[in-house]
């Protein structure tokens, strides 16, 4: 589906010529694209290897005593995405550099 | 394993950390080390008879349906005390300091496994190879021995938390999982499937309080302007391009957290990060377990189940905990960082631990074992039914073939529908 989009603002953005190849090559992408979805998700459904107890959100916590800061540091223009690189905050099990707290 | 703190949103601090009070001065098996504590939850009654409170019989069982122990005599039922109140493993985690360890979770002493058991009853000696079973029957008097106190090979807990959900149940939720996952399944798992087959196992887990300090930096960026830009491509054509102006921030969060009962396996055999002979990772996905209403433990609750016996101690899981502690932080932090609509980037972690308390439990499972024999040997599938609350989770092996024919006829398909479409836009574009 991605792919099938991704040709579609291509075809709508690209130069006429451009425009004409890919949509020569449309079924090349897309074809492939549909067959690994399919393989993918019948796979996955059946063995669910992507499951697990998401205990960061289930398990009984409670938090307190905050303490914040944000410091302005510089602005960034002119930038293509609209998120960050390297965002990471829905990513929490994922380790980063490691600080010593007291 | 904790009543919630009076004021959830402001914590202790340190300054008013008190130590947690066992429940009994405790004899434990090794010196432990200096910032640690040893929570007794030892019966503290002798091998051999567990005598029925009403009859004095010795033959008794847990009954899933009357979610209790039964006398097989005088039919009387009754269950042990609640695991948390019996042990004072309430006590509020905000006063926890250092490692507080209940006796059951102490390190695993490799040793001879055998148990011998003097009977009560005739006198005879009765060898208990407790890494299997925790009861035996004398083979004079008939009568059931158990193992009724802590022994140091990790097979007796602290806490068990019984079934609930009985086999016929239990064997109706592995049906419904694998009805909906017939088609494409292989072959020879669909004849041989027998959900009948599957077996209540008490698997091993350690149950961890945390009172803890997190410390997070990162960077943020907030968006300050959007716009679209005209660009020439060629003398008569333009294409629109979306632009982003952000501010950029450096932050840290800084908070206390509490948690409560926290689980981590403690079998390697069933280590759910290690899936190269079975599908461990299923074991995980049928938590959580409301670990609040475990009992203290008694052999009986294991009659007619198997058991797993724990072979993994803290300093073998203490990384991994301070692992999903981190995540914890970083989850708990995500409602403090809305403003952020590019996102964050957390740059560095830390973790304060300033108390824990580790118990052990038993938590059930209706377990279906399907052994798949390939070419490369053999691999386990499972099929996991939460013993309490019903939740089911599976691993079927597929047949690729079928699923490979579903995907060439899908693709297929596709290619013809976007060779038309892409003919088509050839066409319209002049060519």
């Amino acid at each position: 589906m991605e792919s099938v989009l991704a040709a579609q603002v291509l075809l709508a953005d690209g130069g006429s010529s451009e425009g004409g190849l890919f949509a020569l090559a449309l079924p090349f992408v897309v074809g492939p694209a549909v067959f690994g979805a399919i393989y993918g998700g019948i796979y996955r459904y059946y063995r669910n290897k992507d499951k697990r107890f998401t205990y960061e959100r289930e398990t009984d916590i409670h938090v307190g005593n905050l303490q914040a800061f944000d410091h302005h540091a510089g602005s960034k223009n002119r930038q293509r995405s609209a998120t960050m690189s390297g965002a990471n905050q829905d990513d929490p099990l994922t380790r980063v550099g490691r600080m010593e707290v007291r | 394993m904790s009543q919630p703190p009076g004021d959830p949103a402001h914590p202790s601090g340190s300054a008013e950390q008190r130590p947690a009070q066992p429940a009994e001065p405790a004899q434990p098996a090794s010196d432990p080390a200096p910032d640690e504590r040893i929570i007794d939850t030892d019966r503290g009654k002798k091998h051999g008879l567990d005598k029925c409170p009403r009859c004095g019989s010795s033959d008794i069982h847990y009954r899933v349906e009357s979610r209790a122990l039964v006398c097989s005599y005088c039919r009387h039922a009754w269950n042990e005390d609640n695991a948390e109140r019996a042990f004072r493993l309430d006590t509020p985690i905000q006063e926890l300091s250092g490692e507080n360890v209940a006796s059951g979770a102490q390190d695993v002493q490799a040793g001879d496994a055998m148990v011998t058991i003097k009977c009560q009853g005739c006198g005879a000696e009765v060898v208990v190879k407790s890494d299997e079973t925790l009861q035996a029957r004398c083979h004079w008097c008939r009568q059931v021995l158990s193992i009724n106190h802590q022994i140091p090979n990790g097979a007796v807990p602290d806490a068990v938390l019984p079934f609930t959900l009985t086999r016929e149940q239990a064997v109706e939720q592995i049906q419904g999982f694998v009805s909906s996952r017939r088609t494409f399944a292989n072959r020879a798992f669909v004849r041989e499937f027998v959900p009948e087959n599957v077996k209540g196992v008490y698997m091993p887990c350690m149950v961890v309080d945390g009172n803890l300090h997190t410390d997070l930096r990162g960077t943020g960026e907030i968006t300050t302007r959007t716009y679209t830009v005209q660009r020439r491509v060629s003398r008569d054509r333009t294409v629109s391009e979306r632009y982003w102006d952000a501010s950029v921030h450096e932050l840290g969060r800084s908070f206390d957290i509490l948690v409560d009962d926290l689980t981590a396996g403690s079998s390697r055999q069933y280590d759910r990060t290690d899936s190269s002979q079975a599908t461990n990772y299923i074991l995980d996905a049928v938590q959580p377990y409301d670990t609040r209403e475990a009992l203290v433990f008694n052999s009986n609750y294991l009659s007619g189940f198997t058991s797993e016996r724990r072979d993994l101690d803290i300093d073998d899981l203490d990384e991994r905990v301070e692992d999903k502690f981190l995540s914890i932080a970083r989850e708990k932090a995500r409602p403090t960082i809305a403003q952020y609509d590019r996102g964050v980037r957390w740059e560095r972690e830390g973790i304060a631990i300033r108390g824990t308390r580790w118990v052990t439990m038993y938590v059930p499972v209706w377990l279906y074992s399907y052994y798949h024999r390939t070419a490369k040997g053999s691999y386990v599938h499972y099929i996991a039914v939460n013993g309490r609350t019903g939740k089911t989770m599976g691993s079927v092996p597929v047949s690729h073939p079928r699923i490979f024919a579903l995907a060439c006829a899908g693709g297929a398909v596709a290619t013809a529908a976007s060779a038309v479409v892409g003919w088509g836009v050839f066409l319209s574009n002049g060519f």
